[in-house]
């Protein structure tokens, strides 16, 4: 079964914006809700949380759980 | 509604040897991730309905299992909910994704690319679209596994990465590193053969 048209845009996209990773998905778990309260407060990234933000950019998975964490801060955080 | 607690307060209240105590603070932490997961996830997968209360328990076992790992680096709360979520969102997904099948993909022609007609003429962009689709499905071909190829199709199919480890009997770092290791494979080869990430933006664009 041949790839659509949609996938193949979508499989360029996934090609051209890869860069190289140093956390996979537990690492980011570890570290974003760290990272998740200095992005809510506006604050800089320090250099050592740029691997975090790098993987989000890189994993649709952690980035939708980024997402939904924002989403749900509001709640969580109180 | 959950009282405030610091950070010292949930960890020490959550490892309590009185179980008044500890029954207390997981029912807080319970009633906070039901509310923060139902703002974060109702509607998530296709306007599906969302029910936290079918997630909060699984979320709360794997907190109160990891909360000697808890470094303080941000709030209590916070940290928890980024294991609820990763919970929450796992299920929608295995429900969003349980009739979609990897079986019936088969390795070999899980990526492959229908390339225009070589016979037709063609010019200006459609002729660097076409240079580029035959690289690509050449790239596909010569650097790829077959695993990396079955998980990338999974992917393009709206499969999320812990669906396809699920389903492939593996987990969700392996199947990211399997798929990452790809796109890196395939961006080199680009590279390699003068295709900048830049061109190929501007011409599918």
């Amino acid at each position: 079964m041949s790839l659509s048209k949609d996938q193949v845009s979508l499989l360029l996209g996934m090609v051209v914006s890869a860069e190289p990773d140093e956390l996979d998905c537990d690492g980011c778990l570890g570290r974003v809700a760290e990272f998740a309260e200095l992005h809510v407060a506006c604050k800089e990234i320090p250099e050592a949380m740029k691997a975090v933000e790098i993987h989000l950019e890189q994993c649709m998975c952690c980035k939708d759980e980024f997402n939904a964490l924002l989403k749900g801060l509001s709640v969580i955080a109180s | 509604m959950a009282s405030v607690t610091s950070k010292e307060d949930w960890v020490s209240r959550l490892k309590s040897e009185d179980t008044l105590i500890r029954d207390a603070a997981i029912s807080d932490l319970r009633e906070l991730l039901i509310r923060g997961l139902s703002k974060a996830l109702n509607n998530h997968y296709g306007n599906r309905k969302f029910n936290p209360e079918d997630v909060v328990q699984e979320a709360l076992i794997k907190i109160l299992d990891k909360i000697d790992t808890f470094e303080g680096r941000a709030r209590f709360t916070t940290w928890a909910g980024t294991i609820a979520m990763r919970v929450g969102i796992g299920e929608l997904r295995r429900r969003h994704c349980k009739d979609v099948s990897l079986e019936r993909i088969s390795a070999s022609d899980s990526l492959r690319i229908d390339l225009p007609d070589s016979n037709q003429p063609a010019a200006g962009q459609e002729m660097d679209q076409k240079v580029i689709l035959s690289k690509l499905s050449q790239l596909i071909e010569d650097v790829l596994s077959d695993k990396q190829r079955l998980a990338i199709r999974g992917l393009l199919d709206g499969m999320p990465i812990e669906v396809i480890a699920a389903r492939t009997g593996s987990n969700r770092n392996a199947v990211y590193k399997l798929v990452h290791d790809a796109r890196i494979k395939l961006k080199e080869g680009f590279h390699q053969a003068g295709i900048a990430a830049e061109d190929v933006k501007a011409i599918f664009a």
